[in-house]
């Protein structure tokens, strides 16, 4: 193709160029071009149109017919020689070891002795009276320029051969990583470099020589300059027993790690024998992240520290320590990587000849900036010391301990219902419903801590925070959270460990019980032993009657919550069985709390102690119980239950002690009492009184005057309310259906008398207290009750008997406010106009 | 995990809280977890020239091992749920402990 008609083509573009090899000089297709009248190759003549063939419209599916863009995971590993080889390396390096082991020593072996190395402890320098510990600090770390040619100057070689790895696995980082700049700086630093050490004068040109980017990492290539120093350099845990051989031929090395071509990384791993190696192993592909980190950090480290490659400077020895710490009172000011120091505001001095051409005052400024910048870079390494400590895989390694510690104290996700809230959280779930949970959500589930966690690291993508790797990284953690999840799940739940000849068992703590618990183990057989019939035992046996009453309530009523849909025409057969099931179990618990309430037990009038049924209603929490009992059992149970009350009404502590006379008014205790007993036991009863048909109340208030002391039941204000509640519905009964048997009526008139007559003779003293005691509305009812079914002469009698009170009370009530007094005069007037009376006909 | 259950259900309710050096702050509870501690606004020390050193605190976040007593509002206590749920507790402690 040409504009203006010149043969545009270069020779080496008509075809292969002569030179290549295959072809010889003759270009067989040169000539097609210029054949033809030696005009230029037109573009539109020679092209064939097939482009325009090309069908593009599903272009869109190429990735999904030929594997697309690949994701790392996606490409096939099958060709991948060089990383199936690195796999291996750490064999090959050993066979290559084995086999210049068994060659003979060179005869350049230097004084380094091979057997000993393995041995060393890492402080045989310290032995040497003339050994120098390293004085260097590590600014580099921190972006500073690295002290690459201090450090060079100081030791390079030696690590040379000692350390021909890591220099081949660093390079190609560490040369993207110099600039210009650096490079020059280094370049102008390194003369000067041999004043402050002139310990090792020859040392820079060997170097030098060797590599031209003297980056710390590459410096390692020269001769063993101290033969007679080895220990100097001694921590070198790392060193491959091949060094011996290496040594002896320095200008081998780089010949020999091309042999490698793929060992850099798993040779550089080998050196460490640390918890890093071990953990990569596991996850060769996931090694890359973590591999590049200790690797920029490597390049930034002089040559004498390589094991801190991987590993905390701390960690192995305090050696690295010491020698940076002494760098300090060095002469920094000839660094010329402090010469960039940040904040000096003269000149750049990079020669310590211009630190002397200074003027007096700015080379104490100089100086005094130079030392704070040394302070400062102490400081940062003093807060850095422990940075590293942790590997990636550290970390990760405690996330997910700690995940299955969450993981395993919230229990299964699964699991995680409704139910086990509520077992975990009764209180919290059940009075939140109850009365409005006020700002958090009910149900939130326990474990959506977990959740949220996973959510998070699944959205948490992207180029922040752990830089380069970071999604290699964060997808780890993801597989790990969901690993742990799964350890969790499959792990059984043995939340206690019972030690052999210790008291209890010793529980794991978890999030849920954060402390500890040691539980102790209850012996079985203690349980039953029955002591003597004292009353100690007896309150004993009833507490605990009650206690299993509640609990086989709570059992009935988790069971309810579980009550499956009921079932129609068109159930499937698993509903029905679910159902039936459901019934089944309904029934068993049911007829458990009936034998836990103790109603079935023989009465046995002669027995000095009350009835086991009476016994519960004589504790507080046994009376709250009566209103839940009643909602589970059927109609003939509760009449047993009401029939059982009634006949021993009087046995009823808060009957029988709770008879009040006008000089000793009830104690407060006593009063509470009966009060909860009107609150939880009356109204099952009254609610069902209320609804018993005639002959019940017939049969009930015959027992109570067959059975009972009448003058401490009508004395009672529990008894009292009990005989109002059968009177007033006998009434109710009568008005509402006359019509009703006359034999049943006959036999109430007789029991109304009998009640009559027995009441008369108390009545002037069935009220509590005095006059001014306002709690005395229920006798009124009571009293009411009974006129209304009384007869003329009957009444009379009633009026008899309680008029000194009447009048009592209307006096009383007239020195009142107005407001209380009218609410006594209502009372009195309640049983005053069952009688056909009213007050006002008094006033 | 009753005691957990519980203070959660006091949440911005005024309490009173007892510590163990006998300082006594009252406050409204705003959170609880599950080690008890406990964390209080409005907060003011019972006996304010006895502790003078707290009239400045307003929040307060009390570790929950240094708690000897909370005074619960009473109105704020459902007595029978909190019997159940404490037998419901010891059930399952029991029934760990065989």
């Amino acid at each position: 193709m040409s504009f203006f008609g010149f043969d545009t083509n270069l020779p080496r573009d008509r075809g292969h160029s002569t030179n290549a090899p295959g072809f010889g000089h003759h270009d067989a297709f040169a000539g097609l071009g210029g054949g033809e009248d030696g005009d230029a190759i037109d573009f539109e003549e020679t092209y064939d149109g097939l482009g325009d063939q090309l069908d593009e419209t599903d272009d869109a599916f190429n990735d999904d017919t030929f594997g697309g863009p690949t994701t790392q995971q996606g490409v096939g590993k099958d060709f991948d020689f060089a990383g199936e080889t690195s796999k291996i390396a750490g064999t090959i390096h050993e066979e290559q070891m084995l086999f210049q082991a068994r060659q003979p020593p060179s005869q350049q072996k230097p004084s380094i002795p091979y057997a000993s190395k393995p041995t060393r402890s890492g402080y045989e320098n310290y032995n040497n009276p003339d050994y120098i510990p390293q004085l260097e600090a590590r600014a580099d770390i921190w972006g500073l320029k690295p002290k690459q040619s201090a450090a060079a100057a100081k030791q390079p070689e030696f690590e040379a051969e000692l350390q021909p790895l890591p220099q081949q696995s660093a390079g190609a980082p560490a040369k993207k990583m110099m600039s210009l700049e650096e490079v020059e700086a280094m370049m102008r630093g390194q003369p000067v470099q041999e004043a402050p050490t002139p310990m090792i004068p020859q040392a820079l040109p060997q170097s030098f020589g060797q590599q031209p980017v003297p980056y710390p990492q590459q410096v390692p290539h020269g001769q063993p300059q101290y033969p007679g120093m080895p220990g100097q350099f001694a921590p070198h845990i790392l060193q491959r027993p091949q060094q011996p051989h290496l040594q002896g031929h320095p200008s081998r090395q780089q010949p020999i790690h091309a042999e490698l071509p793929a060992q850099p990384v798993q040779a550089q791993q080998a050196q460490h024998p640390t918890i890093l190696q071990r953990q990569r192993q596991q996850q060769p592909a996931a090694s890359q992240p973590q591999r590049q980190i200790p690797q920029q950090a490597q390049n930034q480290r002089p040559p004498s520290q390589p094991r801190q490659i991987l590993q905390n400077p701390n960690r192995l020895s305090g050696h690295g320590q010491p020698m940076m710490q002494q760098a300090h009172p060095g002469p920094r000011g000839s660094f010329p990587g402090h010469a960039r120091g940040p904040s000096f505001p003269g000149m750049v001095i990079t020669h310590p000849e211009q630190l002397m051409a200074l003027s007096k005052e700015e080379r104490e400024a100089y100086l005094e900036e130079d030392a704070k910048r040394a302070k400062r870079n102490h400081k940062i390494f003093e807060l850095s010391k422990d940075n590293g400590l942790m590997t990636p895989q550290d970390k990760n390694f405690i996330t997910r301990i700690q995940l299955q510690q969450l993981m395993s104290a919230t229990g299964n996700l699964d699991e995680k219902s409704l139910e086990a809230q509520i077992a975990e959280d009764f209180y919290y779930q059940v009075f939140s419903s109850i009365r409005g949970a006020p700002r958090q959500n009910p149900h939130q589930p326990a474990n959506q801590f977990a959740q949220t966690y996973l959510f998070q690291t699944n959205s948490r993508f992207g180029p922040r925070r752990h830089g380069r790797g970071g999604d290699n990284h964060m997808q780890r953690m993801e597989q790990q959270v969901q690993r742990a999840v799964e350890a969790a799940k499959a792990k059984p739940k043995g939340k206690q460990l019972v030690i052999e000849g210790s008291l209890g068992k010793i529980s794991f703590s978890n999030s849920k019980t954060p402390r500890p618990l040691l539980n102790l183990k209850r012996p079985e057989t203690g349980d039953k032993i029955k002591q003597n019939k004292s009353l100690v035992a007896d309150r004993k046996d009833t507490l605990r009657n009650i206690e299993a009453v509640y609990m086989t309530l709570m059992h009935l009523e988790d069971h309810d919550r579980t009550r499956p849909p009921t079932i129609t025409e068109g159930s499937q057969p698993e509903a029905i069985q679910a159902h039936m099931e459901w019934r089944t179990k309904t029934e068993a618990l049911r007829k458990k709390l009936w034998q836990d309430i103790k109603i079935m037990e023989p009465i046995n009038p002669q027995s000095t102690t009350p009835h086991p049924f009476i016994s519960i209603l004589s504790f507080a929490k046994g009376k709250k119980a009566i209103q839940r009992i009643f909602a589970h059992i059927d109609e003939q149970e509760r009449i047993t239950v009401v029939t059982m009350i009634v006949v021993h009404l009087d046995q009823l502590p808060v009957v029988s002690h709770a008879v009040a006379t006008q000089d000793e008014p009830l104690s407060a205790s006593m009063r509470e009492e009966v009060e909860l007993f009107l609150a939880t036991v009356i109204p099952p009863l009254f609610a069902h009184i209320s609804e018993s048909p005639l002959n019940i109340i017939i049969g009930l208030l015959g027992l109570v005057l067959d059975r009972t002391n009448m003058h401490v039941v009508a004395r009672s204000k529990v008894g009292m309310s009990l005989l109002t509640i059968l009177i007033s519905r006998a009434e109710l009964l009568k008005q509402s259906a006359p019509k009703i048997d006359s034999a049943d009526w006959e036999h109430w008139t007789e029991l109304y008398n009998r009640l009559f007559d027995v009441v008369e003779p108390v009545l002037p003293v069935i009220f509590p207290g005095n006059v001014n005691d306002t709690d005395d509305m229920y006798v009124w009812q009571f009293l009411a009750s009974m006129g209304v079914g009384a007869s003329p002469e009957q009444q009379q009698r009633l009026v008899l008997g309680v008029k000194d009170r009447v009048m009592e009370t209307v006096t009383v009530s007239k020195a009142l406010p107005a407001e209380m007094a009218g609410a006594r005069l209502a009372n009195v007037n309640l049983f005053m106009r069952a009688i056909g009376l009213d007050v006002e006909l008094l006033g | 995990m009753l005691f957990f259950s519980f203070f959660k259900t006091l949440v911005d309710h005024e309490i009173t809280v007892e510590l163990k050096n006998e300082v006594c702050i009252r406050g409204t509870l705003k959170s609880v977890d599950q080690y008890l501690n406990i964390k209080l606004d409005n907060a003011e020390a019972t006996d304010e020239l006895r502790w003078p050193h707290l009239c400045s605190t307003r929040d307060m976040f009390i570790r929950g091992s240094v708690v000897r007593y909370v005074h619960l509002p009473s109105g704020a206590v459902d007595t029978a749920l909190l019997e159940d749920a404490t037998r419901r507790e010891a059930e399952a402690a029991k029934g760990k402990a065989k």
